[in-house]
């Protein structure tokens, strides 16, 4: 068991996303959702090549054009005092 | 409302906004460091003609450019989120939202991560945040480390730490896994390595890199790489070795190195212990893109320009209207490349007809002439986007 | 400070700096004017940022360019605040990431029902401590 970090904000390790992928035949997206790999701080900043690697090996889907994880705005986090702010 | 908003502070950003600044364009920059220039700050190197190139002295020459220009470059300001709307762009960020008419995303690269057991320690980072400790703040990162990850990026730095008067043990591979394959292949790792040959007086690199497209020759020099590793400026870059632990319980304490065979494979029995008090990681660099894919730009994964990149044409446009882009986002290539993209992109932008042209061709004649190429394959790799902009055109 | 790279073969040496306090954890440290609060904190010798919110794991810079957030630290009241991006301000008050208490220790099944049951599972707990 490969108990290496992938997932350095939710400290998800290498066992964990292999053996979710393995078990449900994930896609990118549904890894994601399961085990919380590129959810954290840092939106899968530090992690989404590696989660992609880890996936292409487990279940041979190989990253496409379309980015895999989606990008989802906010990509950075935001203080509720910053939202709201005015056009200039 | 601006004419346009560039997002990133680097070489290619700052480029760009000379260039509409020289057609009267109301530009404004913006970078979330608290400094402009971007990756750019932190490189230091010798060119093979002997003289330095220093990331500061280079950004300063941009910034007095973009000053006599009175150009509006906001530092500290990050954007979290760009909306399309009827005119333009509404960039999002932390000081307010801004209305543009053209975006140009200068965002440059993010570092690819090699995960290995124990990497999550303080102590350990990756090798560009060592690079921006010793150059841009000038602060040691520890009394000694070791290198894990050989490429092209990871010696320079490597280099630049020891020009900073900080210690390294050597340059070694990450211990193989799902991830790190690439990374951890002695013989993927030697096609690098003979491509930065040149710039470091080492006969065995030289005497590789002359053989560097024949496969049997390249299995050889890695099947008899030297036991001690190949010095470079004096530092052993080892192939046949692997980290395969980062020891410590609060901080890096020591690595635990173990010989590996020709493909890879850990020798048992071959671990050793090498005190440390910092790590850095290797793993190259991939196009941060981010903020174009939540604007719903298209994309191609090209392997030769590292990553997912925005589908652009030769011109820096994208099939968005008044979508541009410049810099690493494109492709990962040097910062002379990313400034002659950057004032090419301006161009663009500004519609500046007469000195397109030229643009393009200066933007070819660095890439020709670069001394670091990151990838062997990175003409193709730029054709093939182009092509698939003019699919993307054709189609629509 | 004693981690400052003060000469340096072809940057050349660092003069003028200016002095600046600021707090971590209630001690005060100095640092450069232009200092990111990592910056300083390095060059004084301290490494550690944070712990994990839910392991505890002592945490430190990763990628020094605000991508990783792995450095982030509480300033002046407010959480989240990347320690690479952040310059060193005068007084500034910068705490450490602290571990958080995990809700849900247990598996669902063991999971009270009633609030009676909650006080009977966590007697002699304290603020802080795991719970459930």
């Amino acid at each position: 068991m490969d108990q290496t970090i992938i997932c350095r904000c939710e400290e998800v390790s290498l066992h964990d996303i292999q053996h979710t992928a393995a078990t449900y035949n994930c896609s990118a997206r549904e890894v994601k959702l399961r085990t919380r790999a590129g959810m954290g701080y840092c939106g899968g900043r530090t992690c989404r090549p590696a989660v992609d690697a880890v996936l292409e090996a487990a279940t041979g889907e190989k990253a496409g054009h379309d980015i895999p994880m989606k990008v989802q705005p906010p990509v950075r986090p935001v203080s509720l005092s910053v939202l709201g702010g005015e056009v200039k | 409302m601006y004419d346009v908003v560039i997002i990133g502070a680097g070489p290619a950003g700052l480029s760009a906004a000379i260039a509409c600044r020289e057609s009267n364009l109301h530009v404004m920059v913006i970078d979330e460091f608290s400094k402009p220039g971007g990756r750019l700050l932190g490189q230091l190197h010798q060119e093979p003609n002997g003289e330095w190139w220093n990331g500061i002295k280079e950004t300063q020459i941009l910034l007095d450019t973009a000053e006599k220009l009175n150009t509006e470059i906001k530092c500290g300001v990050s954007a979290h989120h760009i909306e399309k709307v009827e005119h333009g762009y509404a960039i999002h960020t932390n000081i307010g939202v801004f209305d543009t008419t053209n975006l140009l995303i200068a965002t440059g690269a993010a570092e690819t991560a090699v995960p290995i057991p124990g990497w999550t320690l303080p102590g350990v980072m990756s090798i560009g945040a060592a690079q921006v400790m010793t150059n841009v703040h000038r602060v040691r990162v520890g009394k000694k480390g070791i290198v894990v990850g050989v490429n092209v990026l990871s010696a320079a730095i490597a280099r630049e730490l020891q020009i900073a008067g900080i210690e390294l043990h050597s340059m070694a591979l990450p211990i193989a896994n799902t991830v790190t394959k690439k990374h951890a292949d002695p013989k993927h790792v030697m096609d690098g390595l003979v491509r930065i040959a040149h710039l470091a007086p080492s006969a065995f690199l030289r005497f590789g890199s002359k053989f560097a497209k024949s496969e049997w020759v390249r299995d050889i020099a890695v099947k008899f790489y030297p036991k001690g590793g190949v010095k470079m400026w004096g530092m052993p870059i080892h192939i046949r070795k692997a980290i395969v632990q980062i020891n410590g319980t609060e901080k890096v304490e020591s690595v635990t190195m173990c010989d590996i065979t020709a493909d890879g494979e850990v020798i048992a029995g071959s671990e050793k212990t090498i005190d440390v008090d910092f790590v850095c990681i290797a793993g190259g660099l991939y196009p941060l893109a981010e903020l174009a894919s939540v604007i719903g730009c298209p994309f191609q994964y090209v392997e030769e320009l590292g990553g997912h990149i925005p589908v652009h044409n030769e011109q820096m446009e994208t099939p968005l209207k008044g979508l541009y882009v410049a810099g690493n986002i494109t492709g990962i290539e040097s910062a002379k490349v990313a400034r002659a993209q950057g004032t090419l992109a301006g161009y663009s932008i500004a519609k500046n007809h007469a000195k397109i042209q030229q643009a393009m061709r200066d933007v070819k004649a660095v890439r020709e002439s670069a001394s670091i190429q990151f990838h062997p394959a990175i003409v193709e790799g730029r054709e093939r986007i182009q092509r698939s902009f003019l699919e993307y055109e054709n189609a629509q | 400070m004693i981690n400052r790279i003060v000469d340096h073969p072809v940057l050349g040496k660092l003069t003028n700096q200016k002095l600046v306090n600021f707090t971590f954890d209630g001690v005060t440290y100095k640092g450069f004017e232009g200092d990111t609060i990592a910056s300083a904190l390095l060059a004084n010798g301290i490494r550690q940022l944070r712990v994990h919110e839910e392991t505890g794991a002592p945490r430190a810079i990763y990628c020094n360019i605000g991508h990783c957030f792995e450095c982030r630290v509480t300033v002046n009241h407010a959480q989240g605040v990347r320690a690479c991006m952040t310059p060193i301000e005068k007084n500034m008050i910068v705490e450490s990431g602290k571990l958080q208490a995990t809700p849900f220790e247990s598996a669902p099944e063991e999971w009270p029902r009633t609030y009676a049951e909650f006080e009977q599972k966590n007697k002699g707990k304290k603020v802080g401590e795991l719970h459930v």
